[in-house]
């Protein structure tokens, strides 16, 4: 079996995924360090457990599933899990329901929190790397700081800044959380592709092409039921 | 964006044989990017055939191949989360575009779907 070590991996794409993962540890916008770290381990255990919970049944309401005295709201717990396990099946009367109870803005960025988890984790297994330890929670207060031009979106059920859907709705999801869509999309342009260069078929770092990229995206895309 | 990649770079490919998970796809190393994409999709999954799709690709692309598509594979994960927990979809008139490749992928039926 051919051995895999850290010095296999991009220096671009190492940096980029410490730097995300060591975030989870800061406080954010919305949740403090030890909450994102406490709502990233439900995560990862989502994640990386044999037999997870169903989508029906919130981890909350199962004997040992999350820690005794959450920092974090069950609430939020109960939606990192389904976001981690059952992304595909969320609704949006569910999405009204939880961001109703935490703020839609917290909302984003624990939906951010997934998708920093999402990717360390994958990427890791996926390449026969060990996992990474969270990282240890800083004190601090989260800096609340909300754009001023927040509007209503026509392609996302959460807020994002004006003007709506002037581009892709993936592209727009989390502007409402400046901090979360910076570390998004350069976390994006080091696993896939720059942003500067989406528009280009004929781009590669010399490895895959980008249809041999696409196949991989799209079986990934179809295998974990995401319409988009 | 696999089929807009393929048209504008003038390749060809199978989406039936991506959407089974077997076949030729008709791109260089496509089987073995699919195996190791169908073992990447699922964290939990069969470690064993994570570990042999892995290898596979290795010998026949090189560590660098392998590295890419798992951060890939990595990135997807991280997308398709952000998709559908904030509910992104697409307007109507670039699903009536899509409708063919959602056909062939067997997207159509997905409960994911969403039109703006």
């Amino acid at each position: 079996m051919t051995a895999i070590d850290e010095s296999a991996v991009r220096p671009d794409l190492t940096a980029a995924h410490r730097q995300a993962w060591d975030s989870l540890g800061t406080p954010g916008t919305w949740w403090n360090g030890h909450q994102r770290v406490e709502l990233a381990a439900t995560a990862v255990a989502a994640l990386t457990v044999d037999e997870p919970l169903p989508p029906w049944t919130a981890p909350s309401t199962v004997d040992g599933v999350l820690p005794a005295n959450p920092a974090a709201p069950l609430i939020a717990h109960d939606a990192m899990y389904r976001i981690a396990t059952h992304a595909g099946t969320i609704t949006e009367p569910w999405f009204e329901r939880v961001s109703g109870e935490l703020g839609d803005l917290a909302y984003v960025e624990l939906v951010a929190i997934a998708c920093t988890v999402a990717a360390v984790t994958t990427f890791r297994g996926a390449a026969g790397l060990p996992r990474w330890e969270l990282p240890e929670p800083a004190d601090g207060e989260p800096s609340r700081v909300v754009p001023p031009d927040l509007v209503p979106a026509g392609l996302n059920w959460v807020r994002v800044t004006s003007p709506a859907d002037a581009i892709a709705a993936v592209v727009q999801a989390f502007t409402s959380v400046p901090a979360e869509n910076e570390r998004l999309w350069t976390l994006a342009a080091a696993q896939y592709i720059p942003n500067t260069e989406m528009v280009d078929p004929h781009w590669t770092r010399g490895s895959l092409s980008r249809p041999q990229m696409e196949l991989v995206a799209a079986r990934i895309s179809q295998l974990r039921e995401c319409f988009y | 964006m696999l089929s807009w990649s393929c048209r504008q770079s003038e390749t060809e490919v199978n989406l039936g044989a991506i959407a089974a998970g077997r076949g030729d796809p008709g791109l260089p190393l496509g089987a073995d990017l699919v195996r190791f994409a169908s073992a990447a999709a699922s964290v939990r999954g069969d470690r064993a055939e994570m570990t042999a799709a892995r290898e596979a690709l290795i010998n026949s692309g090189g560590k660098a191949v392998m590295i890419d598509a798992a951060a890939v594979a990595a990135n997807f994960h991280m997308m398709t989360r952000l998709a559908d927990g904030t509910g992104a979809r697409y307007p109507a008139t670039r699903l009536e575009e899509m409708a063919p490749v959602i056909d062939e992928m067997g997207a159509s039926e997905m409960s994911s779907r969403r039109s703006g």
